[in-house]
């Protein structure tokens, strides 16, 4: 390609000048650090009335944020090069970061309410660098339009997905819009459940300390209001029922503010999330860096047949919000939308021994049982009847914890299940899979029991199968990476007696 | 592992028991003289159990665990496969495919040195597949990261 093409192509397209931040950096900056001191500013202008000492501390507080601000718009440049990335900071001590193009993993575009409100926001260049700790490159803030461009131009121009190029990078494909009917599966969300609960107890928390700091006696008024209080007992019951008939409108506003018009699409060889009413959040996953899947939902979630997806994939650690490709959905157009996006796992999950389901039956059991007891012999009647009863749902959950447990391999990709409050079935791609770890406690010893850990460089960095039979992990694991258990497993029957005999070095 | 690790875990295992024995007589010591009033007058009167309990718990341990522990250690490479067993009463196995080790070091304590011993210790991409192996004999623990690191640097598996 001659010189005199490159000049043709738009901005952008070849080595390009130094670019900076958006100048409204300036105030967004400050803006920012402010968010965290306006209460304890707000509270010593308050208390302090308009002491002089106290006004000049808070101006100079907010020049030096000024001036910050200006000194990061000032030293802060980015290039995008022919093949990197190029951000360059800092003013007494110069720091110049180059990103190859072919390690750039993703392109992550945030903006929180105060940089919509300016037309900003920050982008994020995560990037591989060499296998270690993934290297960052962060943008805060630029305008929207040169986010959207500069995760177009770094994403398409690395060198991986050059085969057709110009066709299909350039157009995105839209697979999922969020509808409509699924932002009541907030409703399913014990986090977004307890949301209203935890904003009252908060706000409660913060009136009591109000009312205190102004000399209000709470012990006071309470005798005072002794009377309505214990005569309103229907009251408090009616004020109970009516927080529990909102906690469900409540987690349907949390969690639709979260999950606003969540949409996933295919930008090259990337999937692109966008989500977010406040905070608009968008993430892209290069397509290579999936490993697997996760698919999670809870007990309410069951009842309402709604499942989340996950991606496991490099870089993401953890797995959190970052790599959710789906929200909470039904689970027939989850498992749709899968099919499009990934490969679906297709072998059927084996359970676990029966000696795993007394274990499980056990642990959910035992502590419950064994504090009725101590309750018992303490003499606290009540609290033992009390916890005897609570018996009954441990054991269904030990019981729904062992129906979770199991593990299957479909020739491609191995599954692995477990849970029940939180229940998660993760599917990882065979050639992912970078080890083994077994660990038998003494009492899974006596039950011929193991925990079979698969470790995988990407997403929580391993997933464990919970008290597999010994000697199916040995069988599963040589199925799955049969050149890895070779030396050791000669045989799948003798497996299991190799390992507890512990084979001399 | 080297016979040798028997004699440092067992130093080890000594001097660990004397710091965490000295903390407790110290703290049985303060109770006895201060006689506290929020403790129990029946703890108060037994207050120096604790110590003298740690103590033979310790010595019987500083005795029997390094042996165990040796006895149960194993480590091998075969096919290109780092194989680890580890753990007394919880015991762990682990297999580590070189092709996908990422790091090898080899490290050295002051008490690893006293006894010419080191350790090796292996890092995969995932914290789960990372492992080491302890109590080696220093030349064993020298050839076993050049072993590692030559294999897993011909053989670089760039999947993660």
């Amino acid at each position: 390609m001659s010189a005199g093409d490159r000049d043709a192509r738009p901005a952008g397209g070849g080595d390009e000048a130094d670019r900076r931040l958006s100048a409204l950096t300036i105030f967004t900056e400050p803006a920012g650090y402010l968010k965290g001191l306006v209460v304890p500013l707000g509270a010593a202008l308050v208390t302090g009335g308009l002491d002089p000492w106290i006004l000049i501390l808070s101006a100079v507080l907010v020049a030096g944020m000024l001036l910050a601000g200006l000194l990061t718009y000032r030293s802060v440049r980015y290039r995008v090069g022919e093949a990197h990335f190029e951000l360059r900071k800092g003013i007494v001590r110069k720091q110049r970061r180059t990103i190859p193009l072919e390690r750039i993993r993703g392109v992550d575009v945030s903006a929180t309410p105060l940089h919509r409100l300016f037309g900003l926001a920050v982008v994020k260049i995560e990037a591989a660098a060499g296998g270690r700790a993934p290297e960052e490159g962060k943008l805060d803030a630029v305008r929207l339009g040169e986010a959207e461009r500069l995760q177009r131009e770094l994403l398409r121009r690395r060198p991986a997905s050059e085969e057709g190029a110009d066709s299909a990078d350039t157009e995105d494909e839209l697979l999922f819009a969020m509808p409509r009917r699924w932002y009541l599966f907030g409703a399913l969300r014990p986090r977004y459940l307890v949301a209203l609960l935890a904003a009252l107890a908060a706000a409660g928390g913060a009136a009591l300390e109000l009312l205190t700091d102004l000399g209000v006696d709470i012990g006071q008024v309470v005798a005072r209001h002794r009377d309505w209080a214990s005569g309103g007992a229907l009251g408090w019951a009616a004020l109970a029922a009516a927080a529990l008939a909102l906690a469900p409108v409540f987690a349907i506003g949390a969690y639709a503010i979260a999950q606003w018009g969540f949409s996933l699409r295919r930008r090259g060889g990337c999937l692109v999330t966008e989500r977010g009413l406040l905070t608009r959040r968008q993430v892209s996953l290069e397509h290579a860096r999936i490993r697997g899947y996760e698919l999670a939902d809870d007990p309410l979630g069951r009842l309402g047949r709604a499942v989340r997806l996950t991606a496991i994939a490099t870089g993401i650690r953890g797995g959190g919000s970052r790599a959710a490709l789906l929200p909470t959905g039904s689970r027939r157009r989850v498992h749709a939308i899968l099919a499009e996006v990934l490969t679906p796992f297709a072998g059927g999950l084996r359970a676990h021994p029966p000696a795993a389901r007394r274990r499980r039956l056990g642990r959910a059991v035992a502590p419950v049982a064994g504090a009725a007891v101590v309750a018992a012999l303490a003499g606290h009647g009540w609290v033992a009847a009390a916890l005897a009863v609570a018996v009954l749902p441990a054991a269904a959950l030990g019981l729904d914890r062992y129906r979770s447990l199991g593990h299957g391999f479909d020739g491609q990709q191995l599954s692995l299940r477990s849970g029940s409050l939180s229940r998660g079935q993760v599917v990882v791609q065979k050639q992912a899979i970078i080890g083994w770890r077994w660990t038998q406690t003494l009492l899974q010893r006596r039950a011929g029991l193991a925990t079979l850990e698969v470790a995988v460089g990407a997403g929580r960095g391993g997933y464990a199968a919970i008290d597999i039979g010994l000697a199916d992990s040995v069988a599963l694991a040589h199925e799955v990476t049969p050149a890895m258990l070779a030396p050791f497993a000669v045989g799948d029957q003798s497996a299991s007696n190799d390992r507890s005999a512990s084979p001399e070095a | 592992m080297s016979p040798r690790a028997v004699r440092m875990w067992t130093v080890s295992a000594i001097l660990d028991g004397l710091v965490t024995a000295a903390i407790l007589c110290l703290v049985a010591w303060l109770a006895d003289r201060g006689q506290w009033s929020w403790v129990p007058e029946a703890v108060l009167e037994r207050v120096w159990w604790g110590p003298i309990g740690y103590g033979v718990f310790a010595a019987v341990s500083a005795i029997v665990s390094p042996r165990w522990r040796y006895r149960v250690s194993r480590w091998e490479v075969a096919g290109d496969v780092l194989y680890t067993r580890t753990g007394r009463l919880r015991v762990r196995w682990q297999l580590v495919p070189v092709s996908r080790i990422q790091t090898v070091d080899r490290t050295q304590g002051a008490l690893e040195r006293a006894f010419g011993l080191a350790s090796v210790r292996v890092q995969t991409a995932s914290h789960l597949g990372s492992t080491s192996v302890r109590g080696l004999d220093a030349d064993t623990a020298e050839e076993l990261t050049g072993q590692l690191a030559a294999r897993a640097g011909a053989l670089r598996d760039d999947a993660t």
